[in-house]
């Protein structure tokens, strides 16, 4: 949340015939529309082009990682579903996963299958908002009302499973909280088919092709497959840079042991290739819903756990796969009932860290197409 | 142009490279016999749930183990940094993954509570940059060559290091009367609440300085033109230091 300091004073170009044009700096947010949050810009300009960008980050921190140090385990699970508002489930899914590695813990089968259930609708439902509002970044408005349409259908399944559309509080350590409601498994269905048949082509009809969208984004914010591995970056974003790197493949956690993944990978690197992934990652996940769901064993849901954990002494790093990246959990107990540390690794914040270079020699109007394709959620830059 | 994902070959059966012994077994014992001859003394490797391998490293030497980590074993991502006070000294502890080895290395260095410095690993990994600005503003960790090395979370005047443990989350004065056994004529001007406001404020330790709500737009930058003195009258001596707080907004408005 800092204020600009030395390198941004305004450089004068002088161009032939003596003419002198200056640098402007454009401050670009927090309250802005494309920022997906509060997200502040400060553009340096030289007319159209980019010659910087500093983010400024912080608005919307909230202190998370200490609000978890000042509550036992259990009762930190629901402040994990603000880091990434976007996917709850997921994160809940990185602090109880965590907690499990710590204590050496493997929850029942079922509910490692409910889990990759709820994770891969819930990475649908990311992706939907993070496509959506991509097309409404570039002037597209019909896409975003029906992906969020189509994201309903998930938010009712996500309230019949655990009370509640967003912070729906549903992991355990050691497995969920309830199992399926009557009629939920049919509803979960009819949903898959709906959204496979008429939904996803809808949204591949109103986008993928269109001219307009393919001019703004193709070849627009190139990433080098060397220069994402530096700058850590992970997630939809990498695998669109031709990287074959997928927690859910790579290094498999729970269910993920006994479902392939189809790891989603484009060659291009720019927006397009972004967008693209995203929407293989779509079609990837309906797939994987559908094996959880005929593989759904059964047996116990959870099992006895305290609700006063106590893990032994130790440290541990639990990382899974989330819709925007690798989501990381370091977690030191000391023994007590409240986690000694809790340092969450957020895809967004690392994600967001490139966005200079990315900008860098591209037109103002592109700013936000480059930013969008990023897709990041505030709540987890800021945390 | 096929672009729908189709499931034309049979898939391989989900790796379980990961968590296998062996597969962890080779990294700890190129740890345990490469590194010594670098680092100067034995390396304590350690095994953790997850097939995570802990490695400690003494600070002055933190720069050439990861380069090593990097170059020779193929450490090509720095995943995570973290700050942890662990009461008499402060740990900084870098989380490595490598791609094409698939491993996960967790790297610690302990650093004096007093003073913690350590070199940054910006000039290795450029993920390095705000992992380490976050340790710097919550845990007040210094990493030394660093470019950029400010607060990244919170506000630039704010004091103290909130991931710390001596860090006061809750005001030290808090006003204990009810609300209603604040005398009527006080109450009604609201002076009784703007005392508490500022005991709060000042214990919460964020500067003695009224701040402007995040929101204001601050076009440009201050500094910047006190500096060059272009654009806007330059702020009075004594007050131009901090950038962006020019002009000041009454309390409780």
């Amino acid at each position: 949340m800092a204020e600009q300091t030395t390198s941004e004073v305004p450089r004068y170009i002088t161009g032939p015939e003596g003419l002198r044009s200056e640098e402007m700096i454009l401050n670009m947010g927090p309250q802005h529309p494309s920022t997906h949050g509060v997200l502040r810009l400060v553009l340096t300009l030289d007319g159209e082009t980019v010659v910087n960008c500093t983010p400024v980050i912080g608005y919307l921190h909230r202190g998370i990682e200490k609000i978890l140090e000042n509550r036992s385990y259990m009762a930190g699970i629901r402040y994990m579903d603000n880091s990434d508002y976007l996917s709850p489930m997921l994160n809940e899914t990185a602090y109880v996963g965590a907690v499990e590695q710590l204590m050496g813990l493997e929850p029942p089968r079922r509910a490692q299958y409910i889990r990759l259930l709820t994770n891969e609708l819930q990475r649908i439902a990311s992706h939907l908002v993070a496509i959506g509002t991509y097309g409404l970044d570039l002037g597209a408005f019909t896409p975003v009302l029906y992906a969020f349409r189509d994201r309903e259908g998930i938010m009712d399944l996500f309230e019949a499973l655990g009370g509640s559309r967003f912070n729906v509080n549903y992991l355990r350590v050691g497995g969920v909280l309830h199992d399926f409601p009557k009629g939920w498994l049919d509803q979960c269905h009819k949903w898959l088919d709906q959204f496979e048949q008429h939904s996803l082509p809808e949204l591949e009809a109103l986008i993928t092709g269109n001219e307009i969208f393919d001019a703004r984004t193709q070849g627009v914010g190139y990433i080098d497959p060397k220069q994402a591995i530096a700058h850590g970056i992970t997630g939809p974003i990498l695998r669109a840079s031709g990287v074959s790197f997928d927690l859910r493949a790579d290094r498999p956690y729970m269910a993920y042991r006994e479902v392939a993944v189809n790891v989603q990978t484009r060659p291009e690197g720019d927006a397009f290739a972004r967008y693209r992934v995203r929407m293989n990652e779509m079609y990837e996940s309906v797939r994987l819903c559908r094996v959880a769901l005929d593989k759904m064993p059964g047996g116990p849901i959870a099992t006895r756990t305290p609700i006063a954990l106590r893990p032994p002494r130790g440290e541990t790093y639990f990382a899974l796969e989330s819709s925007k990246g690798e989501q990381g959990i370091y977690l030191i107990s000391d023994g007590s009932e409240y986690p000694y540390r809790a340092k969450i690794r957020g895809p967004s914040f690392v994600n967001l860290q490139i966005m200079p270079e990315l900008l860098r020699g591209h037109k103002m109007a592109d700013v936000v197409a480059i930013l969008g394709s990023i897709d990041i959620v505030l709540g987890e830059v800021d945390r | 142009m096929d672009l729908v994902p189709r499931l034309s070959t049979p898939l391989a059966p989900p790796s379980l490279h990961a968590f296998d012994r062996d597969h962890v077994e080779t990294l700890v014992g190129e740890l345990t016999t490469r590194l010594p001859e670098l680092v100067g003394q034995p390396a304590s490797v350690t095994r953790m749930n997850g097939g995570l391998v802990g490695l400690t490293v003494p600070p002055e030497q933190l720069v050439a183990a990861v380069t090593f980590l990097r170059d020779t074993l193929g450490f090509d991502m720095l995943t995570c940094v973290s700050g942890v006070d662990m009461g008499d000294h402060l740990d900084s502890i870098y989380h490595l993954r490598s791609l094409s080895n698939n491993w996960v290395l967790q790297v610690r260095v302990s650093l004096p509570a007093e003073a913690p410095q350590v070199a940054s690993l910006v000039g290795l990994y450029p993920a390095a940059n705000w992992l380490e600005r976050e340790e710097y503003d919550l845990v007040g960790i210094t990493y030394l060559g660093h470019p950029d090395l400010r607060r990244i979370m919170l506000d630039d005047d704010f004091q103290g290091h909130p991931l710390l443990k001596s860090f006061r989350s809750t005001p030290h004065v808090v006003h204990d009367r009810a609300t209603t056994q604040v005398p009527p004529r006080q109450a009604l001007a609201g002076e009784h609440q703007q005392n508490l406001e500022t005991v709060v404020g000042k214990r919460l330790g964020q500067g003695d300085e009224e701040r402007l709500h995040p929101g204001t737009p601050t076009f440009g930058n201050m500094a910047i033109f006190a500096r060059t003195g272009q654009g806007v009258i330059a702020p009075e001596e004594g007050d131009g230091a901090s950038g962006g707080t020019g002009s000041r907004q009454g309390s409780g408005s």
